[in-house]
């Protein structure tokens, strides 16, 4: 039964994060604790000479300072990426050793007393750097006459992949058209509010490690320290209390939190690293930095029949731990075709090693597939002088059981071109074209936006082979239950939607159910973490399967205690209730303390532990399992400043059955206004040196409550659920979508300038270049 | 080294710490007082998530020395809220809309709105307006922005809204 599912229940999480009673990792106080800083280097590319730590270790206050030769000998080089073939992965090091590979590369860790006195020490470290030629563009990157970053690797471009669908050849002999464009997006960077930080702490008598960290994936940092530090992984234990936003970036392990822990191994002492908001904004990692060019085989009823794609994604110096960057080449090829017919794809790409800060996974790492496809789509209409509603309703697949990308994912149940006219009908598509036409008579530039794109989470079906996603379950001997999950939240409010399966799953009060997560001691092994969605469709599987197999046997013990069979009994609200039958109830907290403490009332061929893990199969999602949908804009462009006003902003969303509705809108609308940011706001910008240049929140800029717009959401609502899984994962949508919309209304509006939008970062300066209001460059 | 006697009141309660001169308020408040509500989001006074109330006011406390301001008066997070963890009515609307999700910048917008909503005026552009000094990465605003019209309603007939 269905009671609290779909309901806006309020977040189990809120009464700490309102009173300041929340537990994040800066909040983490322990015993003899110590503070670290890292000292990070200001070239770009440099060979290390001799570093001096004499004057540091001498301050009063410091405990100890480390170079990366000190630290390396405590760890196993970093290798990652054996999980993508061909993906050639350097070996390096927690700390730079021989060479520093981009601004902000951390050379030394200090440990003191306190972080002031942290860094002192680090201002009085005297390192000989010897300059190298920088590697900062997609041009040198592929220059064979530079050298290259990684000495064993032997060249900067790192993978390679090339595939083909279909008969790409033929497909574009007979085409009516073919269109060719190069789209470019600029580097962007996750920004959570709370920054990187960890205390690792090395207790040299028991020989354990706890780390308290701040991450989206405790078991999966678990595994890496382990491995990392040659530690027995059951002497590795992490834990993670509140978590101030992630949005990917706390995926990945970084060589920091990995530092961190050699030396409090060295040491024997807990250390803290909390790090400050320069040092994230240059260090902490960066996304989006991709190209691709295209060709489009068209015909002349606008169908878009075939691509040749090439793409370069930028990963910067150091690959992110442990997830190779070659992997979202692959998402991405295999999410280019979209919800779109299309008979033939050729695709080409590569990931090149830059002197730039490493790329890490930011919400929907695989974005540029949408956003050049959507471009693209807008494109043919314009060559063709067709409608760009009309040629993507021509493209889109209907979501039918047999509908299959053209790269092979299924499209069953994806809902776009549902979803598309609902967004049409909702913002009074008409309407808007009459009002734009009437405001371009006053001089007001108006444009509409619209996009459409299928949300990628949690992936392929097969992933669940890779990365298992498993619950446990425990009723109490006061009939309330405790959920365990490996998951990560980072602001999901995972408390709360598990709560609300659990409940209905069980058939107890919300509140008698708690869920736990962050202690690698108790929850059960997952190695993925909270990303890519996983919690909507997979960790509420899961959490449902324990439930209902806790479920049965509390039921089997009610049944043994009641003499009913135990599919005549219900439990309803926290009552065990037999099946139509007007009888006392009996509540759920007997029948538990039942089976804990009379154990020798029951008969023995009944189990009375009221406990269950359950691994999820996928089972039970129906169709593609993935969300979607379509949104839509109306901007103002103002060729006076280069602003860009966004006056209308509508989400038409496919999300499957809602868990909780306040906290579905909330994800969509915190992805769409990362979305607008990075094509109005945020660019982590780098000069043509390799210096950064975005280190504070004056230049790294932020949208705050007056930029982003009132955010309209419509959900689409599909076949009634059954009693499977079909929660759909949300997290990822708004901002895969977002920059494809904003660009669309962009170009709209300056249509009749003959602009042409091929980049997704579009400040007030750029804007105006591009309508000729000032010079290209001035 | 030199260190400085500091005597202030925070929260109703008064507190005395010896600290160095260059000790940030913020530092001050989290690390001395253990008061660890107040979050650091930037320490270059953008973010706002370290804002406190001082007599009254919204301040940065990552721009302030804990010795710059001797005998203040302030309110933190932890201030906003009633005997025994009771939801303050601004913390009560938030938890109702769904304001926000980590709860990072949470103790800088609550003290932020908390003076806000004293001077009275909260129509949804000047909230957008006043709020746009706290950056929140998670929310887009919107039940933030709701979360305050909200409290504005329920904090009595002396406080006009405008929608």
């Amino acid at each position: 039964m269905r009671r609290f599912v779909g309901e806006s229940a309020r977040r189990v999480e809120d009464p700490r994060i309102l009173t300041g009673r929340g537990r994040y990792v800066d909040d983490v106080r322990l015993t003899g604790m110590l503070h670290a800083t890292f000292l990070r280097s200001a070239y770009p590319h440099a060979r290390v000479g001799g570093i001096d730590v004499e004057a540091a270790r001498q301050l009063p206050g410091v405990v100890a300072v480390f170079t990366g030769a000190e630290i390396a000998p405590v760890t196993k080089p970093i290798q990652i990426g054996t999980n993508v073939p061909g993906f050639t992965c350097p070996e390096f090091w927690p700390l730079a050793t021989d060479r520093v590979r981009f601004v902000g590369d951390p050379v030394a860790i200090v440990v003191a007393e306190n972080r002031y006195v942290a860094e002192d020490a680090c201002d009085l470290i005297d390192v000989e750097y010897e300059p190298l030629d920088p590697v900062v563009s997609f041009e040198t990157a592929q220059d064979p006459g530079l050298p290259p970053l990684f000495e064993d690797v032997g060249e900067n471009v790192i993978y390679r992949v090339e595939n083909s669908y279909g008969d790409v050849d033929s497909v574009f002999a007979s085409a009516h058209t073919v269109i060719r464009e190069t789209f470019h997006q600029s580097r962007q960077a996750n920004v959570p509010m709370e920054t990187r930080g960890a205390v690792a702490d090395y207790n040299p008598a028991s020989r354990e490690l706890t780390f308290h960290a701040s991450t989206q994936n405790t078991h999966g940092w678990r595994f890496q320290l382990a491995n990392y530090l040659d530690q027995p992984l059951e002497r590795v234990r992490v834990l993670c209390g509140d978590v101030g936003g992630g949005f990917g970036l706390k995926l990945a392990l970084s060589r920091e939190d990995l530092t961190l822990a050699a030396a409090s191994r060295i040491i024997g002492r807990p250390i803290k690293w909390i790090e400050d908001r320069n040092e994230h904004l240059l260090a902490s990692g960066h996304a989006r930095e991709e190209r691709m060019e295209v060709e489009a085989a068209v015909s002349a009823d606008g169908l878009l029949v075939g691509l040749r794609a090439r793409m370069l994604l930028d990963q910067g110096a150091y690959p992110s731990i442990p997830t190779a960057s070659a992997i979202y080449l692959h998402v991405i090829r295999d999410l280019l075709p979209g919800p779109y017919r299309m008979q033939a794809l050729a695709f080409e790409g590569a990931c090149v090693v830059t002197n730039k800060a490493s790329m890490v996974a930011y919400r929907g790492p695989w974005e540029i597939e949408t956003w050049v496809r959507e471009r693209l789509i807008d494109l043919i209409a314009r060559e063709l002088d067709l409608d760009r509603i009309d040629v993507r309703r021509r493209n889109l697949v209907d979501g039918a059981p047999e509908d299959r990308s053209i790269t092979g994912s299924g499209l069953d149940g994806i809902s776009s071109r549902q979803c598309l006219d609902l967004a049409l009908e909702k913002i009074g598509y008409a309407q808007l074209v009459r009002d734009k036409a009437a405001a371009r008579e006053t001089g007001r530039l108006l444009g509409i936006g619209i996009a459409t794109y299928i949300e990628f989470a949690p992936g392929w079906r097969e992933w669940r082979s890779q990365f298992s996603e498993a619950a446990s379950a425990r009723i109490e001997p006061n009939g309330h239950l405790v959920v365990y999950t490996g998951q990560g939240p980072t602001g999901q409010g995972h408390e709360t939607t598990l709560a609300q399966i659990a409940a209905d799953a069980l058939g107890v009060p919300l509140d008698h159910v708690r869920v736990v997560h962050g202690d690698t001691s108790i929850t059960p092994l997952n190695l993925a973490g909270t990303g890519g969605s996983r919690a909507g469709t997979w960790a509420s599987g899961s959490v449902m399967m324990a439930t209902k197999r806790v479920r049965e046997k509390a039921l089997a013990v009610a049944s043994a205690m009641l003499e009913i069979d135990a599919a005549d009994l219900d439990i309803v609200d926290g009552m065990v209730t037999p099946r139509g039958v007007p009888s006392e109830p009996t509540p759920l907290a007997q029948v538990a303390n039942t089976a804990y403490l009379a154990q020798r009332t029951l008969p023995a061929d009944v189990d009375p532990h009221l406990a269950a893990t359950e691994t999820f199969t996928a089972e039970g999602i129906s169709g593609s399992g993935w969300s979607g949908g379509t949104h839509v804009c109306l901007v103002e462009v103002d060729l006076e400043t280069g602003g860009v006003r966004i006056l209308r902003y509508l989400v038409a969303e496919d999300a499957g059955q809602i868990i909780n509705p306040a906290i579905v809108d909330g994800q969509i609308r915190g992805g769409v206004a990362q979305g607008i940011a990075g094509v109005l706001y945020e660019r982590a910008a780098y000069d043509a040196d390799g210096q950064f240049l975005a280190g504070t929140f004056m230049d790294y800029l932020l949208p705050t409550a007056s930029e982003i717009p009132f955010i309209e959401i419509v959900h689409y609502e599909g076949p009634p659920p059954g009693e499977g899984v079909e929660f759909r994962g949300v997290g990822e949508g708004g901002a895969i979508v977002a920059p494809a919309v904003v660009t669309s209304a962009i170009e709209d509006a300056l249509g009749h300038l003959g602009v042409r939008v091929t980049e997704q970062y579009l400040p007030p300066g750029r804007i105006l270049e591009l309508a000729g209001v000032v010079a290209v460059g001035g | 080294m030199t260190f400085e006697s500091v005597r202030l009141e925070v929260n109703g309660v008064v507190y005395e710490r010896v600290v160095e001169p260059r000790r940030t308020l913020c530092d001050f408040i989290r690390e001395d007082l253990e008061l660890t509500g107040t979050h650091i989001g930037c320490e270059h006074g953008v973010c706002g998530s370290c804002t406190v109330l001082l007599e009254g006011e919204p301040v940065r406390s990552c721009l302030l020395f804990a010795v710059q301001v001797p005998g203040a008066s302030i309110t933190t997070i932890e201030g906003l809220t009633g005997p025994g963890g009771a939801l303050g009515p601004l913390q009560q609307a938030m938890w109702d809309n769904h304001g926000f999700q980590c709860g990072f910048c949470t103790p800088g917008f609550l003290t932020t709105i908390t003076a806000l909503l004293r001077e009275g005026d909260v129509s949804e552009e000047t909230l957008r307006e006043e709020l746009s000094g706290n950056l929140c990465r998670c929310t887009g605003y919107q039940s933030i922005i709701q979360g305050v019209l909200d409290a504005a309603r329920a904090s009595g007939p002396d406080t006009e809204t405008s929608r």
